[in-house]
């Protein structure tokens, strides 16, 4: 039987690798808003029925002039309305004006020229924040359940919080990945990545206290010689469902990824490290700090704090 | 564990009503999914995708654009810029408030130059609706009447006056005449830029040309002139919104009669109290003077309408009431739009179009097959790996995602990518439930259990998993949506919180009642039992025999 729970410190070690490089990057640089929640500009073009001109044929040409991260909607009868972040100078719409004129052989009569307008953010800076505070809130609930679910265990309120630990874990994972991502590769982002970061906060949870349910079993029935040989069992009794579920929810993004692919990366991309992440931390991170906290081996990291009891020998 | 016979013929009994029930289910989502279902629910609504309501970054939507209108705004407060920038910044937020109070909208609201609103609202394929959402809002003002010599001055005598500009200079602004039967105005007086007289009727058409045709009645309406007081010196108009603190519906009964009326009371902010008692004061002193009564009247005026016109009967007020034909609904209503609803300036729709979808106008085709390959490859996996459990697991997905669209369609849900995320992850818990179950069932079956307890024993081992991890994703659900929708309209967040809810609750009763009972109607056979391998365990068990 593989003993997740002897090489815990190596898990925490590979998490730690992980997300210490990912809270550093967003603790300098930050996320890359993208253009959801920055102002942009409204481009409204206009082609009537003279030239044929598609939505695919408008974004690549966006994002040929350099503007890879922009919207572009049709409004009906050669009718565009294209949102791209952040403000253009005069000269800017000159270019995009004589480019599009150019690529799609079109003349802009006087009355109908392109028109540029500076929009607010389409979604509030506050949405972020706020989407930040509930998952804060939801957190707190969950921990009052399990705390509750898990009150025939001995010191419920730590199975709670090592489960919130886990989530805090992922979610770090995730928005450390995409800090790092967006002054490496320029990824964004977008109302898109909010949706994921709840998706992935739902998802990790719930992994969690599969495994914590198991081991809860498996302790009123007495099985394994002490508490840290029960949790292994346990990990390794849930490890085919931990990883089946995730295979299955991992296919279907690949199928998404793949077959709808371009408008939804982001969304995509958040969710794949998310399960990876959370499957990660519900089998090699949630129940073995619980196993540090029950034990007390925390104390032998904090033993230098005058106020920290010495650990009890104890191997 | 050897099941006495009479329990497994109650169990069989069960059993056959519980299909009975899941037959039904699909009948009825069957009938809900259908295009007949969908003209006797939503007969407004676009009958393609299933009838289902997409949201704007899946379908497009209808997009408004509005300008604030700033000519109806009193000339004597000299809006500056920044004052504008503001008044735009808290229409969007009103809009954005009174969009989010009709449900799971996903509207996207933003603000478009400098004077202009932009709101795209998925899912309404009937523009006249969108726009009556947005744009029933209070605007509410106070007036007084006008005098010309030593009468109330009349539509007839601005008609039959030479001159090109108002009767009473001092105060600027339109006049609104209003003839006794009836609270819409007659006609309403503006200045052009160059100071000529244009009357429009109430819904804006000039009729300049056509206003000295009105019948005589029409022409003795009564001339209202915006109400005006004193406000750290300057004359300044008495309009809702900057000065309205808070408004709440009230009931009053008459001493004499008992009867009970309704009316919406008014607390206004230290400035609306200083500039409404600066009017008071103004129109007090012709509550008993004789010469012309009617000027201590202050006109209620709501979108235009003159709802009441009491006297005013003091100098100075510490309370204030809207008082007009009222019932306990209607003044709840205006107390609320009052509040919420009253936009800081006047909007006119500058243009309305259809729009496609954000995420690209063939989104929905290339997401419907990759929903339709996902859940292919999700049902091979499955079948693969767990065999005939994993058929029956698949039959029940089927079910399930049958169940939710209907869900989904009812209420209605407008789907959106967040939208779309819960019911993925959703459908995920939903795979993962039978995962847990069939997991548990094998390893029952290894450990020798006969087929029939093997198979209770799992569903009755994984059911506290299920629980557990479905009732934490609730209260996630319950929380998100409720901060959704209460500290901050996000429809984003109230979206997810919502599918994923709808999702979790018939994924928690497809798992446990969808694949139980057709596991139980399709494998309990004898031969099941001689065919072990096909529940993914090769091991033959080690004693007992079949017991149902």
């Amino acid at each position: 039987m593989f003993d997740f729970v002897g090489k815990r410190y190596w898990f925490f070690l590979l998490s730690a690798l992980v997300i210490v490089p990912g809270v550093i990057s967003l603790a300098i640089v930050g996320l890359k808003p993208g253009v959801d929640f920055k102002s942009g500009t409204s481009i409204t073009l206009s082609f009537g029925d003279i030239v044929s001109v598609s939505e695919d044929d408008l974004r690549g040409e966006m994002s040929s002039l350099g503007y890879t991260d922009s919207l572009v909607q049709s409004t009906g009868s050669g009718s565009f309305y294209i949102t791209i972040p952040g403000t253009l100078s005069t000269e800017d719409e000159h270019t995009i004006t004589s480019d599009m004129e150019n690529r799609f052989q079109y003349t802009f009569p006087a009355d109908q020229q392109p028109e540029y307008l500076v929009v607010s953010p389409m979604v509030a800076s506050e949405t972020a924040r706020n989407a930040a505070t509930a998952v804060a809130i939801a957190a707190l609930g969950i921990l009052l359940y399990i705390t509750f679910a898990f009150r025939k265990m001995p010191n419920p309120f730590r199975w709670g919080v090592c489960a919130i630990v886990a989530l805090l874990h992922d979610i770090l994972v995730v928005m450390g990945i995409f800090s790092i991502l967006g002054w490496v590769a320029g990824v964004k982002v977008d109302v898109m990545f909010i949706t994921g970061m709840l998706t992935v906060a739902g998802y990790s949870v719930h992994d969690t206290i599969v495994v914590f349910d198991r081991i809860r079993e498996n302790m009123s029935k007495h099985v394994g010689t002490d508490f840290e040989d029960t949790v292994n069992v346990s990990i390794v009794q849930t490890l085919t469902r931990s990883l089946n579920t995730s295979l299955t929810v991992f296919l279907v993004l690949l199928t998404l990824l793949l077959l709808v692919g371009g408008t939804i990366h982001n969304f995509t991309l958040v969710l794949l490290i998310g399960v990876v992440t959370g499957t990660y931390s519900s089998v090699c991170n949630a129940s073995q700090l619980l196993i540090v906290w029950e034990k007390g081996e925390w104390r032998r990291f904090f033993s230098w704090l005058p106020f920290v009891r010495k650990p009890s020998p104890q191997t | 564990m050897k099941r006495r016979p009479t329990d497994a013929a109650k169990r069989f009994l069960w059993n056959r009503w519980f299909l009975l029930l899941i037959v039904a289910l699909v009948g009825v989502s069957l009938w809900v999914m259908s295009s007949g279902g969908s003209s006797v629910l939503h007969p407004n609504q676009d009958k393609s995708d299933l009838g289902l309501r997409l949201g704007l970054d899946l379908k497009g939507g209808v997009q408004l654009v509005y300008q604030a209108d700033y000519s109806q705004i009193p000339q004597s407060e000299n809006w500056d810029a920044d004052q504008k920038s503001l008044a735009i910044s808290g229409a969007v937020k009103t809009i954005e408030s009174r969009v989010n109070g009709l449900g799971v909208l996903e509207p996207i609201i933003q603000r478009q130059g400098s004077d202009r609103v932009l709101v795209e609202l998925p899912g309404i394929s009937d523009v006249e609706q969108a726009k009556s959402v947005i744009e029933a809002t209070a605007f509410l003002e106070f007036r007084e009447v006008e005098v010309k010599g030593s009468s109330v001055a009349t539509l007839n005598d601005y008609i039959s006056d030479s001159g090109t500009g108002l009767f009473d200079t001092s105060v600027p602004g339109s006049r609104m005449f209003y003839a006794s039967t009836s609270q819409d105005p007659v006609a309403i007086l503006k200045l052009s830029d160059n100071g000529t007289r244009i009357y429009t009727d109430k819904d804006g058409n000039d009729i300049t040309d056509s206003v000295g045709t009105l019948s005589t009645a029409d022409k003795n309406a009564q001339c209202w002139m915006p109400a005006t007081g004193t406000l750290n010196g300057v004359q300044t108009q008495l309009i809702g919104p900057g000065y309205l603190k808070s408004a709440k519906s009230e009931a009053s009964s008459k001493s004499t009669t008992g009867a009970v009326t309704w009316g919406v009371g008014i607390d206004w902010n230290s400035d609306g109290w200083t500039l409404f008692n600066s009017i008071a004061q103004d129109l007090f002193p012709y509550y008993s003077s004789s010469s012309v009564n009617q000027r201590c009247l202050l006109g209620i005026v709501l979108d235009n309408k003159l709802i009441s016109s009491p006297q005013i009967m003091a100098s100075s007020y510490t309370t204030a009431e809207i008082t007009g034909n009222f019932d306990s609904s209607s003044s709840h209503q205006l107390a609320v739009e009052l509040t919420s609803g009253a936009l800081p300036v006047p909007l006119k729709t500058l243009y309305e179009s259809q729009i496609s979808a954000t995420l690209g106008g063939d989104f929905v085709h290339k997401a419907f097959i990759a929903g339709l390959v996902g859940f292919l490859v999700i049902a091979l996996f499955m079948i693969f790996y767990y065999r005939l459990p994993g058929v029956v697991a698949t039959a029940a997905l089927a079910i399930y995602v049958l169940i939710v669209l209907a869900i989904y369609k009812l209420i209605p849900v407008t789907l959106s990518l967040a939208g779309i995320a819960g019911f993925v992850v959703s459908m995920g818990m939903a795979v993962d439930a039978n995962v847990l179950i069939f997991e548990r069932m094998k390893e029952e079956l290894r450990a020798g259990r006969t087929l029939g307890s093997a198979m209770d024993a799992g569903f009755s081992r994984a059911w506290p998993s299920i629980r557990d991890s479905n009732i934490s994703t609730f209260i996630t659900c319950a929380i998100l949506y409720w901060f959704g929708g209460h500290i901050v309209a996000s429809s984003t967040v109230k979206g997810f919180a919502l599918t994923l809810f709808i999702g979790v609750a018939v994924s928690m009763f497809s798992a446990i009642m969808i694949s139980r009972t057709l596991l139980w109607t399709f494998l309990t056979g004898s031969w099941a039992a001689r065919h072990l391998n096909w529940f993914g365990v090769e091991m033959k068990p080690a004693a007992g025999t079949e017991d149902v």
